[in-house]
């Protein structure tokens, strides 16, 4: 029988680390799709989603946040239920809806460049709160720019149609999704960020 | 819920990959075709799939249910204008035939669920993305299969317990801080966890993966892929 020789090539203990934490926040990801918290002004309910995707930018970073997410967005591709109403498949990436999961990974690299500013991880308690506030502003700008933009021209929509569709009913759900960030931010109980 | 069903179809015969590139070629094709032509041929390919795949169509359009209520009221609010005649039928209709090919992208992708166990699409991702990149994403998603259901049992347990204090009761704002802080310490206390079981396990960037092999039908199924790319230019 032939032997085959082959040396182990181990993974560095601060990869090992990350990596876990990102795989483990894409799972969480996924299992915030099915939660949902009613609000009284807006006929849509919150989903948990966005508010994870600001998370993973804030504590991972501009490197694994994105990955975590890119991960989430591929293990829907392949057949895990988590994408909205336990949807999977990868027509979901090219269905109306793609602009904005496609917008999450870019929204999370985002905060991540801006909060950290380099591949050394910060705490972002510790950021001034007028950065993290602008980061999570300006995910907010990528993910509706990028969603409702597609919605659009896929489905052949003038602007304000989409708008109308695609932003309105979720604001008010996003806006408080990122007042709780900040708030969870602020409170300093997610510690150990460094790897 | 649409999952991976043991079958012996064809589809479940092909190689993940060539399952993959006719996706992503369809998905192209379709995305750059709305005339009323090209909608029937894809509808016929889309039908060929289906059945290639053995997918039943009622069971899948009642899954995406959802997803469909969008694609429908899409081509209605692109009718309606303000101001005389107040419907527009063409603008309408323009929207309704981009709306029905997005359906025909999920009805295929939901082929390749059905068709493809997971362990297959990891090796699909690892060999096909070169070096550390596909492996990291191809260990990740299963990691992802694997703890998606600890996570859910997670969020369970805190909702209840936020319950259970009238937790529903307060603002939504409130809520939702408490469900990301609590979701987050759990989830980073459970990665910590995984990352010492993995360098327990001497966790490696060369492990052995099953081995895939392109079968003699999936030749004509990867040329097929091309043609459906290709015919995104025309």
């Amino acid at each position: 029988m032939e032997t085959h020789r082959e040396s182990v090539d181990p993974v560095a203990d601060d990869v090992v680390r990350s990596f876990a934490r990102a795989a483990i926040l894409a799972a969480l990801l996924g299992a915030t799709a099915p939660v949902s918290i009613p609000i009284p002004i807006s006929p849509v309910p919150i989903t948990l989603q966005v508010l994870f995707v600001f998370l993973a930018g804030l504590y991972l970073g501009p490197v694994w946040g994105p990955f975590s997410v890119l991960l989430y967005l591929t293990a829907g591709a392949v057949g895990l239920p988590v994408f909205a109403e336990m949807k999977s498949g990868i027509g979901i990436l090219f269905g109306q809806t793609g602009g904005y999961l496609w917008g999450y990974v870019v929204a999370a690299w985002l905060i991540g460049v801006m909060v950290h500013r380099g591949t050394e991880l910060r705490d972002p308690a510790e950021q001034p709160l007028p950065i993290v506030v602008v980061a999570l502003v300006a995910s907010m700008v990528v993910i509706y720019g990028m969603g409702v933009g597609y919605m659009a021209w896929l489905l052949e929509l003038e602007l304000l149609e989409a708008v109308a569709m695609g932003m309105v009913p979720f604001l008010v759900g996003d806006l408080l999704k990122m007042v709780a960030a900040v708030a969870i931010v602020k409170s300093k109980r997610i510690t150990q960020v460094r790897p | 819920m649409l999952s991976y069903e043991p079958d012996e179809t064809i589809a479940h015969r092909l190689d993940p990959r060539s399952k993959l590139a006719v996706q992503i070629g369809f998905a192209a094709t379709a995305l750059a075709h709305t005339s009323l032509p090209a909608l029937v041929v894809l509808s016929a390919v889309t039908g060929v799939v289906l059945a290639a795949a053995r997918v039943r169509l009622l069971e899948t359009l009642y899954a995406y249910r959802f997803a469909l209520v969008v694609l429908a009221i899409a081509p209605l609010v692109a009718a309606v204008t303000f101001g005389s005649p107040w419907i527009d039928v063409e603008d309408g209709l323009t929207s309704l035939r981009a709306s029905y090919r997005v359906l025909l992208i999920l009805l295929v992708s939901a082929a390749y669920v059905r068709s493809t166990p997971v362990r297959h699409s990891r090796s699909a991702i690892q060999r096909t993305i070169p070096g550390k990149p596909g492996q990291m994403l191809g260990i990740g998603v299963a990691l992802v299969f694997r703890f998606l259901p600890v996570l859910r049992g997670d969020l369970r347990t805190i909702r209840e317990a936020m319950a259970v204090r009238l937790g529903t009761e307060r603002g939504a704002l409130e809520r939702l801080s408490t469900i990301g802080l609590l979701g987050l310490t759990r989830a980073f206390e459970r990665a910590d966890r995984l990352s010492l079981a993995l360098q327990a396990r001497c966790f490696a960037w060369n492990p052995t993966l099953p081995p895939l092999s392109f079968s003699r039908v999936d030749y004509p199924i990867l040329a097929f892929a091309v043609v459906l790319a290709l015919s995104a230019l025309l």
